[in-house]
Order: structure tokens, then C-alpha cells, then sequence
């Protein structure tokens, strides 16, 4: 990167100011010894290789005027040995503490190596220290030997000679073992043997000779201390010494001798297991991290964290920022691209996501001219970017849109979702009752609950359909309780009718009781008829309504048709009643609704009859 | 590192005491101060004797020189490693430290000439000039052994170094635990092989493990005999060795061609002995093995058949030659011949026949892999797998070519489940001179210092005291 690049990117005035002085050329030292010219011939960049000067250095001076300490050929003994051996080794003299007088004569020095011979001899040899043994228990007494460590197969004599060997070679049993070989000295009936045979000589395991050797020392260290004022190192090793058991050594060097003589495939095949041995174990460990992993992940703990900051609206937008910016950070780059497609579209101002646009518009167009400084200025450019955008896309007319299939949707919710299934939510309704109602009027129009078929114009077709049979229904539901309002009316003009003619009856009678019973019996019928209009016409009109909406020829088929689905359908106590009443009520109903709110009745007789017809066509289509 | 500092004895634990170490071999004896890391006098020991008026000996490297008539050549070793002319290996051995590590003394003034006392009087008495300076007066003196050597060998050895050379202290080692010394283990499994031996070691804690010890035959020599054999059943033409010492001058031929060269001829009277022209002829031997001699490095016999049916002798006449020119011009390429001649090290059954030669035909058991695994039948189980860990190959014979490599080889199929690891130094000198330095270590470690025989307990308990020292 150039420097002028630089200077451009951090603001900086062009190569206004000449540059900073570089610093003054260090001015090597020539090293001694080498000619100028030479030292020329290396050149301004010397390579890094130190051209250092091959002097002895000598002592530093406050060294130099130190008395030499000479080293001297001395004799020395060894403590370690018995016999007073004399070396003789390279020693550094020591300092003595008194500096000889400065006349010291060669016959001085020649004298001192005697003087000094016994200081030297004093100090202690540094390597006398290693000279260690190991702890050995105490030899026994004879008395000792007959009491208590008489035994059948070893002999006192071979016993001493193990209990030698074994000093010898400080308990070493693979030596001792090796080395071990003992003959029985010829004993007072040597003649007899000789005659008869070399006496044969006995072979010694080592798991023998640590048995008796266990034994003897277990035994003297128990005559030394009684096992009950042991130490408890002391007891410890008297327990192990107790409990060796030859015989199962032998069996565990056989079997060592075993695994030692395997044959390669046994190798081999040991080796497999073991790998397999392996696997599995690494495969447990896994799945104990993962069923761990599950655990935690079950078992995190519900957040406690104080929401008191979310409350305010402050806070909530602050979430919402840092949520956007979170999710920005992710995938921002596509999150625009989609947004500016479909924003500008819609008629959003391109302003509004100016910055946005200018970026990408950038990221576009690598070969359009630089953005100035001014923000104003990257704005417009910005905008007449998007609408330069806006135009490479090609505008489809309907027609066209309607060949390749292309929607507009105004809101879309996240997922994948059938078509079929909003045609099927279309059907459900708010109440269960509701609900069968819809499906009983689409059964009647012989429309599939469920759309073979669900393109897109018969779900919108299906759309308007549902729409119209719910305001139907709503219809049929607002006419049920006006004609059972008049039916109240009514009844309660006849009663007051009749009250009227019955006073002017009671007024020529003066009856008392006869009103009593009379009032009380009243007012229960108009309960009852009203409790009939809330459950039964808004049943029955489900289906006998559409039946007209579907221009069958007469009305009575159509009351005879509701006659004969009613009592599949609801089990009431007098259906009798209520299907004569209904029978009746249709044409009142149509009348009534005509007088009352004619505009509304008539837009829904319309809409249903066009419905119907395409109905059927959808209907048909699906048959196809 | 300065100098003039002495290594702290924590680090080093040295201390040296000027001591002399010897390492008598079959072929070569080797002798230096403890403390250095080669020899520095390596004489053969071999000598030269001859006879003009009086019987004279020729020591060290001038044997080879000079052809002189009735020369022959003797070695006071035997074919066993045993000392078997004390009084000639005593002088040999003197030899090879006189020569180079201490000066010469002082003659006795009697007899350097320049005191002459006239015929028939009685010489002065000098008192104080000792009759007879002893040669080791002042150095401690450390020996080796071979791992077999009987007692009264042992003792034959103690009584020259204290009584001739006058040494103050005197230690005899098994040159198996000072090899494992030399490749710093103080328990190894040392395969060590020599001239006239090939041995196998088990050392324990810096102790021998004297059942274990094998040792057979098939050495360097007796490889040099199989060469001999191969020589003889030459396909060309068989093969004569003249010793450099015959031939006055030679013109280069073509492989496989007769040689042609002139000979020098000696008359009877003053030939040298047919001792000297196989020494020389050895010498040849040597340089063939160093150059053309090579071990089939496994993994199985040079008779056996690969996995690919291949056999392996097929291979290894498929791999290049190698050219050796003798010394009177002939040379020839040989091929799968050079694994011949030592495949007997390993597998007996491959030994070339040769009816001539000092050399029986070699049993299986004498083979490397069954020496070492009678060794190891020999010791404690329980070390078994530590010795195998730690094997230590020495003895320049191992040098041959593809030696190591065949080693491990065998060893890793006759115990697949123990590690095997071989221990061989890449260096020449330390791998020759193994037993050696491992001599110069031990005598020069302060701890040792209290292990040396001294002149006083030898006075004491007689010779038989390096028994019950040297374990």
C-alpha cells in the first residue's frame, strides 16, 4: 500500500509537508584491524553477520593479581575401605587461611605437599558416603539356631552360607539366586558317600531361599522385639516376611514365564482386544459426556434474571435493539437484499432505507463513481439506484402473472404452510356448534370439507364461499331471534289481550283465585318459548336455509327434507312441535327480513345464489 | 565451561586417580588411563617371535611390517578368550602400556653403558638404585575378563599385576558388565562380538549373571573362515588371497579376470613362517568384510520365503553387488555370496561347508538368537523382560553391515511380547572399544575407589582374594 493511500484514508493533507528527516545514518565503528578499504567493500547494509575480533580475553585485571591456587597431585584414603589404601588424585589446594610469606623458597613448596598431606586427609572423602549397606537382621546364637529356626530341609551350614550370600550381595536374590551354590562340606561319613556317589547336589530356587531367609529374619526380628512392641514399619515388614508363600511365587513366575513365551498371534490377537477394549471404553466415555450434556441441558435453571428492565418502554426498545443488532450481525447482508425487493415495491419511500441502499448499491455497482463526502449526495445517488433497480426488474402484467403463478402476499408468516390448511381453518369456526353448522351446509353443497384440489383460485373461490355462509348463518341467526322476539311479543300482546278481556271478564265475575292461578301460569310459557328460539331455529335453519338458497322447486320438499334430518340429528323432547313451528317459520322469516333490513338481505341472497352456481362449477371442477 | 573449575561431584562423580585400564582381547589389546574416552595405545596381540642367535619378540603393530625370515606369528590367547601363554601374555600386556601410556624408566645405571666396570671386578654396591624398577608402580590397574574365565586364570592374572608390575591396586571386571557400563545400563542383556567369540552377557545390577553367560565360537574369525570357504567355491574361478607382502607389482584387469601381477618369491631359508601370511591374509579378510561382508537384514532367513513367495535369497541377488579388488589386482562383484558368509551367525543350517578349515560346523545353538535365548532360560523371569529392553550390542565384529537391524529382527519373533530395544552405538570407536570405556568410567567413578584390590590385601589373602573381591 502506497503511503499516499494512507495518508488518504486517514484524512491527511496530501504531500503538503515534506517527509520527517530520516534519522542520521548511524556511522558504524570500523572494527580495529580491518582496512578501510576492505571495511568499504561491505558495502552501506552490511550483512548481519557480527565481525567480532578473534583477541583472547584474558582475565579481568582484579582477578589477575589473586594468588594462583595450584592444583596439586594429593594422596588420599578412602574411609569406605578397611585397608588404607593410598591414591594419590589431582586436588585443588586449598586456600590456606594465612598467606605464605612471599620469600618462599622451591624447597617450601617441595616441603608443603607433606605438610598438608594430613590436613587433606582429615576432610572426609565425598564419595565414602555411598558406601552403604543394606539393614540386615542380627545373626542368630546357636542357641538361638536349635530353638527356634531348626528346620528339616536346611542344614545350620547352608543356612549360614544364605544368610552369607545374602550379605554379600545385600539381598540382590537375582544374584544371590545366580551365585548360589553351595556344597555340602564332607561330613564325617565322607568315606560312605565317596563310595557311593558325588552326593547329589541340591538345586535351590530362588522361592526357597527367600522362604528361609524370610523366615530367619521374621523370627530374629520377633526374638529382637516381640511382635507387640513393634514399630509399626518394623511390624509391617514382619507381617510380609510371615506371609510369603513360595508356592504361589512359583506359580506367578510360571505364569510369568507364560506371558513371556507367547507366540506372535497370541501377541497379536491380545493386542486386538485390547484396541477393542479401547474403542468401547472411548465409545462409553462418549456417551456418559453426551447423557451429561442432555442433563444439563434439562436441567438448566429457569431464568431468574430481574425483568423489572424490560418493563419500561425504554428498555423494551433497548432489547429490541440489541436483539436486531444480534440479528443483523448474522446474516445481515440477506436480510437487506430481501428487505429493499420487497420495500420498494410496496411503495416505501426509499429514504428511509437510504444507508442501506447506498451500501448495497455500492457493493452492486463496483465501476460507478467513488461517493463523495457529502451525505446528502450518497443519498440521492442511493435513490436513484434503487429505482434504477426497481426498473431492471420486469413488471409483469396480471395476465402474466397469472400464467407463471406470481403472488403478492400481504403478510407472511413464517414456515412452510399448505394451502389446504388455510382453506382448513377457514372451516373452523369459533364455536364446535358453529363449526358443525359450516360443515352441515357444506355437505349440503356437496363441497368436500377437505378440497381435493386446493389451487389457488379454488381456495379463493372456497374463501368466498366459507365468507358467505357464515353471513349466512349469521343471518338466518339474527332473523331466528327477531322472529322469536316478535313471537314473545306477539305472545305477550295475546296474554295482555287476554288479561285485558279476562279483567273485563273478572270485572262482570270478581273472581279472586281464578286470577292467582291464572298469573301464575303466564309468565312460565314465554320462558319456554324462548328457550325453544335460542337452541332450535339456529339448528334448524342451518339446514333448511340453504335448501332455498338452492332454488329446489318447492318449499315443502325442503320442509320435508329438514323433517327428515332433524331427528337424525338432535334428540329433543317434543320434536314434533318443533318442526310444524319451523315448518311455518321460513316464510314468515324471509318476509320479516325483507321488511327489516331489506339491503342487507338482499346483498345475501345474492351473494348466495352466485355462490351456488359457482359452487357447483368448483364442484364440478373438482369431480374432473 | 571453565576449565579451571572442577565438575562438582554432584554432577560428575568422578575422581581419577591416574588408573590404568586393559583390555586384553583375542585380536587386539587395548590399554589407556581411566577417564578417557578411547584407548589410546590398541596393539594387536599378536607377536611376532623369531630367532637369530637368541629368541626375539616383535610386539605391536611392527608385526605386520617386515617379513623377516622364520617369522611366525603366535597369539597367547585362546580360541576361548582364555590367557594360554601367561608368561608371553604378561609380556604383550606390559607392552601395550609401557609403549605408549608410561614412559620409559630409567634403566638400572648398571646396565646403561655408561657405568662399565672393568672385567673381573666386582661391581660397587649402589645402594638406593632399586635393581629393578617395577613398570606400575604408581597407577591403580584395572583389567578385564572374559565372562568364563576359571579361577586359577584369575589369579595367574592378580599375581602379574601385583608381583611384576608392582601396581598399588588392582581390580579384575567381567567386560560384559563394562560394556553395559559403556552404554550406561547397570542391568543389560550385552552381546559381545569378538574375534575368536561371540558372547552373550546377562548383567544384573552391574553383576554378572554367571548362569546366564553363553558364549560360542563365531566370532570374526570365524567368519573370516567362511570367507575363506565361499573363496574356495568361487564361481569363476577360486580365489587365492595374496597377502599385499608378496606382490611387487600388479596391473588392473577386468572383473573376474586372472589377475596379473608379479610375485615376489622368498628362498626357504628366508621365508617368514606360513603364520605370517595368514595374519596378513587376515588383514585382507578384514578389509573384505568392512567393505563387501553385509547381514540379510531380516525379517527372516536368507533361506527362508518371503510372504509374496519370493524367497529371500531371490531378493538379495536382486540388490546391486558389491565390487572387491584383492591385492593382487583381482577383483570381482559379489553378490548374494556376501549374506552367505555370515548367515551361519544366524541360522547354522546356512554355513557353508569347508572341510580345511579350524572351524567344526556350528550347531544351532551356537547361533546368536539361541545363545541369547538360553541367556536369558538361565536367569530369573523376572528380569527377563528388562534384559530384553536393554540389549547391548559391542564387539567390532557387530559392526557388519545390517548386523543390528538382523539382531532385533530375530529377537522380536522369538519374543513378540516384550519390548525388544537394541543399544548399539553408531560409533565405531565405542562400539570396538566397548568394554573398554566402560573400564575407563568405572575406574575413574569416586565410589569405585573403594572396590580396588590393594597391594596390602593382596599380601594378606594371597591371589585368592580376586575371588571373593571381583564377584
Amino acid at each position: 500500500m502506497a503511503a499516499a493511500d494512507v495518508r488518504d484514508m486517514l484524512d491527511l493533507p496530501a504531500d503538503g509537508q515534506p517527509r520527517p528527516h530520516k534519522k542520521q545514518k548511524v556511522v558504524e565503528k570500523r572494527p580495529e584491524g580491518v582496512t578501510r578499504e576492505l571495511y568499504a567493500l561491505l558495502g552501506e547494509r552490511a550483512p548481519p553477520i557480527a565481525i567480532t575480533e578473534n583477541k583472547y580475553k584474558g582475565r579481568p585485571k582484579w582477578m589477575s593479581k589473586m594468588r594462583v591456587r595450584p592444583w596439586r597431585m594429593t594422596p588420599f584414603t578412602n574411609p569406605a575401605r578397611t585397608d588404607g589404601l593410598v591414591l594419590r588424585h589431582w586436588q585443588r589446594q586449598q586456600d590456606t587461611a594465612k598467606p605464605p610469606p612471599p620469600d618462599d623458597t622451591a624447597m617450601d613448596v617441595d616441603q608443603k605437599p607433606e605438610g598438608e598431606a594430613p590436613k587433606v586427609a582429615e576432610q572426609e572423602y565425598p564419595f565414602a558416603k555411598y558406601n552403604i549397606k543394606p539393614q540386615l537382621p542380627r545373626r542368630y546364637t546357636d542357641e538361638e539356631y536349635n530353638r527356634h529356626l531348626k528346620s528339616d530341609d536346611w542344614t545350620r551350614e547352608e543356612t549360614d552360607y544364605l544368610m552369607d550370600l545374602v550379605e554379600e550381595y545385600d539381598l540382590r536374590w537375582v544374584v544371590i539366586a545366580d551365585r548360589y551354590d553351595y556344597q555340602p562340606r564332607a561330613s564325617e561319613n565322607s568315606e560312605a558317600d565317596a563310595t557311593a556317589l558325588v552326593p547329589a547336589k541340591r538345586y535351590r530356587t530362588m522361592e526357597q531361599m527367600k522362604a528361609r531367609y524370610y523366615k530367619v529374619a521374621a523370627t530374629m526380628l520377633a526374638l529382637e522385639h516381640p511382635p507387640s512392641e513393634m514399630s509399626e514399619a518394623e511390624f509391617e515388614l514382619h507381617e510380609k516376611m510371615m506371609k510369603y508363600d513360595p508356592e504361589r511365587e512359583r506359580v506367578r513366575k510360571e505364569l510369568a514365564a507364560l506371558q513371556l513365551n507367547r507366540t506372535a498371534d497370541e501377541v497379536r490377537e491380545e493386542g486386538v482386544l485390547l484396541e477393542e477394549l479401547k474403542r468401547i471404553v472411548a465409545n462409553e466415555q462418549n456417551f456418559i459426556t453426551e447423557r451429561k450434556e442432555l442433563y444439563a441441558r434439562l436441567e438448566v435453571p429457569i431464568s431468574v434474571g430481574n425483568t423489572t428492565m424490560y418493563q419500561s418502554s425504554q428498555g423494551l426498545s433497548q432489547l429490541l435493539q440489541t436483539l436486531l443488532q444480534a440479528d443483523k450481525s448474522k446474516k445481515r447482508r440477506s436480510i437487506l437484499g430481501a428487505e429493499n425487493a420487497a420495500a420498494s415495491p410496496a411503495g416505501q419511500t426509499p429514504t428511509q432505507n437510504a444507508p442501506s441502499g447506498a451500501r448495497d448499491s455500492r457493493a452492486e455497482t463496483p465501476s460507478g463513481p467513488a461517493p463523495s463526502a457529502s451525505t446528502k449526495k450518497a443519498a440521492a445517488a442511493a435513490a436513484a439506484a434503487s429505482t434504477a433497480a426497481q426498473q431492471a426488474v420486469k413488471t409483469l402484467t396480471p395476465a402474466e402473472e397469472a400464467k407463471y403463478g406470481v403472488q403478492h402476499h400481504d403478510r407472511l408468516t413464517p414456515g412452510v404452510q399448505f394451502r389446504n390448511d388455510r382453506a382448513q381453518k377457514l372451516t373452523q369456526a369459533k364455536s364446535n356448534i358453529q363449526t358443525q353448522k359450516l360443515a352441515a351446509a357444506l355437505t349440503e353443497l356437496e363441497v368436500p370439507l377437505r378440497l381435493v384440489m386446493p389451487t389457488e383460485r379454488v381456495c379463493k373461490e372456497f374463501e368466498k364461499l366459507i365468507h358467505s355462509v357464515n353471513l349466512l348463518l349469521d343471518a338466518r341467526k339474527v332473523a331466528e331471534k327477531v322472529e322469536s322476539e316478535i313471537r314473545v311479543l306477539e305472545a305477550a300482546r295475546e296474554e295482555r289481550l287476554r288479561r285485558e278481556r279476562e279483567a273485563a271478564q273478572a270485572a262482570k265475575e270478581k273472581d279472586g283465585t281464578q286470577i292467582k292461578v291464572e298469573s301464575e301460569e303466564q309468565p312460565s310459557a314465554p320462558t319456554g318459548g324462548s328457550q325453544e328460539d335460542h337452541s332450535k331455529p339456529s339448528d334448524n335453519a342451518s339446514t333448511t336455509n340453504p335448501v332455498s338458497d338452492e332454488k329446489q322447486p318447492d318449499d315443502n320438499a325442503a320442509a320435508g327434507d329438514s323433517a327428515e334430518d332433524a331427528p337424525g340429528e338432535e334428540v329433543d323432547p317434543e320434536p314434533e312441535d318443533d318442526t310444524g313451528a319451523e315448518a311455518a317459520a321460513p316464510s314468515t322469516t324471509e318476509d320479516k327480513d325483507k321488511d327489516k333490513d331489506s339491503s342487507s338481505s338482499s346483498s345475501h341472497k345474492r351473494s348466495a345464489s352466485v355462490l351456488s352456481t359457482v359452487s357447483d362449477k368448483s364442484a364440478k371442477r373438482q369431480r374432473k | 565451561m571453565n576449565p579451571s573449575i572442577p565438575p562438582s561431584t554432584t554432577e560428575y562423580g568422578g575422581d581419577e586417580v591416574s588408573a590404568i585400564v586393559l583390555d586384553p582381547g583375542y585380536s587386539t589389546t587395548r590399554a589407556g588411563f581411566a577417564g578417557e574416552d578411547t584407548p589410546k595405545s590398541v596393539v594387536p596381540t599378536y607377536y611376532g617371535k623369531y630367532s637369530t642367535d637368541t629368541e626375539k619378540y616383535i610386539f605391536g603393530d611392527d608385526i605386520f611390517v617386515t617379513p623377516r625370515p622364520g617369522l611366525s606369528i603366535h597369539n597367547p590367547i585362546g580360541r576361548d578368550g582364555v590367557v594360554e601363554d601367561w608368561e608371553m601374555a604378561e609380556k604383550l600386556w606390559e607392552y601395550s602400556f609401557k609403549s605408549r601410556l608410561i614412559g620409559a624408566k630409567p634403566q638400572n645405571p648398571l646396565l646403561n653403558g655408561l657405568n662399565e666396570v672393568p672385567e673381573g671386578e666386582l661391581p660397587t654396591e649402589m645402594e638406593g638404585v632399586e635393581t629393578e624398577e617395577k613398570p606400575l608402580a604408581d597407577s591403580p590397574l584395572l583389567m578385564s575378563e572374559c565372562g568364563w574365565n576359571p579361577t586359577k586364570a584369575r589369579e595367574k592374572t592378580i599375581e602379574i599385576a601385583m608381583e611384576s608390575w608392582g601396581t598399588p591396586a588392582f581390580y579384575l571386571a567381567k567386560n560384559g558388565v563394562l560394556a553395559a557400563f559403556a552404554a550406561g545400563k547397570a542391568s543389560a542383556l550385552v552381546v559381545d562380538v569378538g574375534a575368536s567369540n561371540v558372547s552373550v552377557t546377562p548383567v544384573h545390577d552391574g553383576m554378572v549373571l554367571k548362569r546366564g553367560v553363553q558364549h560360542s565360537p563365531l566370532g570374526g574369525d570365524y567368519i573370516s573362515s567362511q570367507i575363506r570357504a565361499m573363496f574356495k567355491n568361487n564361481s569363476p574361478q577360486p580365489i587365492t588371497i595374496t597377502p599385499h607382502y608378496l606382490v611387487a607389482s600388479k596391473t588392473p584387469v577386468e572383473a573376474g579376470q586372472p589377475p596379473q601381477a608379479t610375485y615376489k618369491t622368498f628362498p626357504p631359508d628366508k621365508a617368514p613362517d606360513a603364520s605370517y601370511r595368514t595374519l596378513l591374509e587376515e588383514r585382507t579378510l578384514t578389509e573384505f568384510k568392512e567393505c563387501v561382508v553385509q547381514v540379510w537384514p531380516g525379517p527372516n532367513k536368507l533361506s527362508s520365503v518371503g510372504p509374496n513367495g519370493v524367497s529371500n535369497e531371490e531378493l538379495a541377488k536382486s540388490s546391486p553387488g558389491r565390487p572387491f579388488e584383492f591385492p593382487d589386482g583381482y577383483n570381482q562383484v559379489f553378490g548374494v555370496d556376501r549374506y552367505r558368509v555370515v548367515e551361519s551367525l544366524f541360522d547354522a543350517k546356512a554355513a557353508i561347508p569347508d572341510p580345511g578349515s579350524d572351524f567344526a560346523a556350528p550347531t544351532q545353538a551356537q547361533t546368536i538368537p539361541e545363545l541369547i535365548k538360553s541367556a536369558l532360560n538361565g536367569v530369573d523371569v523376572d528380569i527377563r523382560p528388562h534384559l530384553l529392553a536393554n540389549v547391548v550390542v559391542t564387539g567390532a565384529s557387530s559392526l557388519l553391515y545390517g548386523f543390528n537391524d538382523r539382531l532385533s529382527q530375530e529377537l522380536m519373533q522369538s519374543f513378540p511380547s516384550p519390548r525388544v530395544r537394541i543399544s548399539a552405538p553408531g560409533n565405531t570407536a565405542e562400539r570396538r572399544f566397548g568394554s573398554w570405556i566402560g573400564g575407563s568410567i568405572l575406574a575413574s567413578l569416586g565410589a569405585f575407589h573403594q572396590m580396588w584390590i590393594s597391594k596390602k590385601e593382596y599380601d594378606e589373602h594371597g591371589a585368592n582374594i580376586v575371588e571373593k573381591r571381583c564377584k
